[in-house]
């Protein structure tokens, strides 16, 4: 009778058939979502079963105090900002070319895909064959074009671990916002540029006054998605470094799997986690508000 | 209208089929044993499965019992066991490797296996470190699945290249070796060491330790791997020098796991290097590698006050604590146990088949008798050094209930010292101190 009162015969069909899939959803994503911020606040360790003591904000505030929490903060920040920043430009550099008239240009469409489309794991494993120091395709190539006289530690080497993990996967990540950011460069009406030839601008302020401020959108939605994947991205540094040399790939994610399913420390594992899930959230909202202020 | 389903399948023919095929499944083997209820759950990693399945298959026909066989691949198996036992899943025997024991006796997953008078009389056979790795805070677990230990491993001709008659004996003599290795281009990094951070590690570093006198915690659990006397200082001291100093390992062995140092020292790279013993057989092996013939074992080399002492490593059959509380279970799970760790049919049959299977290391001392495993042994390695080194092969002394949580920061700190990044005493400093910790936790 009460939701007769508040909804009306069409709202009512609407919440019927809507209601198995909020189910499932509620079943398979809000509860474990949920549950995990409530076992955040269990000192819980699977392998002591019988010794799960409510530690009210303690898993969290151990973290504020961990000084590998803060390394590993701060080597994410470099891997995302080294990324980004690097995903961006190239990004902008190959769509700026798809975007002109030339032989071949569905062919390199084409081509420029093929990174996107290999699972993370497969590149992994290929870039560490890659970078491997001992028979590595890098020094090979280094070596036999002379740039060097023998060969180099890659991965090995904590000054290039981090760089070298940034390089895979803006490699991986590129195709993506090319693809994105050309959408936002199909979109701009020509108009503009005829009114700014009309005016006179040459093409570097047709660039800088026409193209880049009319691509923010597009900007806006490569750099959120490409944070939001950086910070949170954990494939690379499984498989390439396991989190070292020493401790110079220790990134948050790679914190997060250490503790939890390594250590099998639920509970701390959880609170990391909800602390990652704030800073993206953060983060985000912050590009929105500073990218999207004139969109 | 016509139903869209009639004439496909009706309801009849539905139950009739569903009927027909839940029968058709009871009459499988292992459908069978769940319906009846009494089967012996078995779960190993995914390792010699067809040996496995055969060795299940002849103790179902000589004991009458069944056995309900699962396996999933050892990457995920300590995940996927921990799973089952925190869901109670149905469990009677299983495999475990030596440095999940503290932890799964401590929660109370697995049971010792002592009070078996039948399980206990083989080990009168058994090398000393395998009764060792099975016992945990003084009751013994299990019967060996498969054991192994960290070897010295050389390319003879590299040796005599640099106009050496036998390998090193010592650890200084590795490095006087390869410094002449060196300065003869034989080699650039002699010495292969695998110092990258995964599982392996801490059987390198223990193998180093060991073998210089030293000991990461001593007989009451305490640290003292940073005691310049008795700990791990001058094994970790060795590998800084030898990579900064010496340069004789390369500075890339942060990165190098064992299985990509197995292939550099299979493609000819090193003349030296600390591999698990059953490596050999695939060192040999002119299919799969370059040095075949030339790839022999020595005694591991001694520090100042060492010894050849190295480290073995266990992976047994244990027994569930679900299994070990009802006593018809414990006995049938005892029965399964002893079939594949011990005897079946008056033999160690089925480490014998293993080791000619797949080259994988037996715990029991009888079976170097055995002519095929001589013979087997013969076409890739010296059996006499085997034995030898087997024998003075030790437990790790690390594994305890907070072994993966100070695992981590000990791999990350030797990193860290042969990075060059702290001293080795501050390495093995903050190692000690994490395992105060962790202990004082516990």
């Amino acid at each position: 009778m009460r939701l007769r009162r508040h909804f009306n015969y069409e709202e009512r069909t609407a919440l019927l058939f809507i209601a198995p899939v909020m189910t499932v959803l509620g079943v398979v994503a809000v509860f474990p979502i949920a549950y995990s911020f409530y076992l955040s606040f269990f000192r819980i360790k699977l392998t002591r079963p019988n010794r799960t003591p409510f530690v009210w904000f303690d898993n969290y505030l151990h973290l504020f105090k961990d000084e590998m929490f803060w390394t590993a903060v701060l080597r994410t920040t470099t891997f995302t900002v080294i990324s980004v920043a690097a995903i961006t430009l190239l990004a902008l550099f190959v769509a700026l070319l798809l975007n002109q008239d030339f032989r071949g240009r569905r062919l390199v469409s084409t081509v420029l895909l093929i990174p996107w489309a290999i699972p993370y794991v497969a590149d992994a494993l290929m870039w560490k064959w890659i970078y491997d120091s001992g028979y590595g395709a890098l020094n090979g190539l280094l070596y036999q074009l002379d740039f060097i006289d023998k060969y180099m530690i890659w991965l090995g080497d904590q000054d290039k671990t981090l760089a070298l993990i940034a390089n895979a996967f803006v490699w991986k990540e590129v195709p993506l916002a090319t693809i994105l950011l050309l959408v936002s460069l199909k979109s701009i009406p020509s108009d503009l540029y005829q009114a700014a030839r009309v005016d006179g601008a040459p093409l570097l302020q047709r660039f800088f006054h026409v193209t880049l401020p009319s691509m923010r959108t597009g900007f806006m939605l490569v750099i959120i998605y490409e944070t939001m994947i950086a910070i949170r991205h954990f494939d690379l540094f499984f498989i390439l470094t396991e989190g070292g040399p020493g401790t110079a790939s220790h990134v948050l994610s790679w914190e997060i799997y250490v503790e939890t399913f390594r250590n099998l420390s639920f509970g701390s594992g959880a609170a990391m986690s909800y602390l990652l899930a704030l800073i993206t959230f953060a983060l985000a909202y912050f590009i929105i508000r500073t990218l999207g202020r004139s969109v | 209208m016509k139903n869209r389903f009639e004439g496909v399948i009706g309801r009849r023919d539905f139950l009739k089929t569903t009927a027909m095929a839940g029968a058709a499944a009871l009459t499988m083997p292992g459908m069978k044993a769940f319906a009846a209820g009494n089967a012996i759950n078995f779960q190993t990693w995914s390792a010699a499965v067809d040996l496995v399945k055969s060795h299940v298959a002849a103790f179902e026909k000589t004991s009458g019992l069944s056995v309900e066989y699962a396996n999933s691949p050892w990457a995920q198996y300590r995940d996927a066991m921990v799973t089952k036992f925190v869901g109670t899943a149905p469990m009677d025997v299983m495999w475990v490797s030596d440095a999940w024991l503290p932890e799964w006796a401590e929660a109370g997953w697995i049971s010792p296996v002592d009070e078996f008078d039948s399980l206990m009389a083989y080990n009168a056979d058994a090398e000393t470190f395998c009764t060792d790795s099975m016992t945990y805070k003084g009751r013994q677990y299990g019967l060996t699945y498969y054991t192994d230990f960290m070897g010295f491993i050389y390319d003879a001709d590299k040796v005599a290249a640099a106009g050496f008659s036998a390998p090193p004996k010592s650890w200084d003599e590795v490095v006087e070796q390869s410094l002449v290795m060196k300065e003869k281009g034989i080699s650039d990094f002699p010495m292969m060491l695998a110092m990258a951070k995964e599982s392996w590690l801490i059987e390198f570093m223990s193998a180093m330790v060991f073998s210089h006198g030293g000991r990461f915690t001593n007989d009451e659990g305490g640290s003292i791997m940073q005691d310049e006397k008795n700990g791990a200082l001058s094994a970790l001291q060795w590998v800084v020098d030898a990579v900064n100093k010496h340069k004789v390992v390369s500075p890339g062995c942060v990165e190098t796991g064992e299985l990509s140092g197995l292939k550099a020292f299979a493609s000819g790279n090193h003349a030296f290097a600390l591999l698990p013993k059953y490596r050999l057989a695939m060192l040999n092996d002119p299919a799969q590698s370059q040095i075949a013939g030339r790839a022999k074992q020595a005694l591991m080399p001694m520090g100042a006050n060492g010894s050849h002492a190295t480290v073995g490593w266990m992976r047994f059959h244990g027994m569930a604590t679900q299994a070990a509380a009802d006593k018809a279970r414990a006995d049938n799970a005892a029965k399964l146990i002893e079939w594949f760790g011990g005897k079946s049919d008056g033999a160690y049959t089925f480490q014998k088949l293993l080791f000619l299977d797949i080259g994988a290391g037996f715990g029991v001392k009888p079976l170097f008798e055995d002519a095929d495993i001589r013979a087997k042994y013969n076409t890739y390695a010296d059996v006499a050094i085997i034995q030898e080194q087997q024998a003075l092969a030790r437990k790790k002394d690390v594994v305890t209930p907070w072994f993966g949580d100070w695992n981590e920061v000990n791999g990350a700190s030797w990193q860290s010292a042969i990075l060059g990044n702290v001293s080795p005493a501050d390495a093995l400093k903050k190692s000690g101190e994490e395992w105060d910790d962790l202990k004082s936790q516990a």
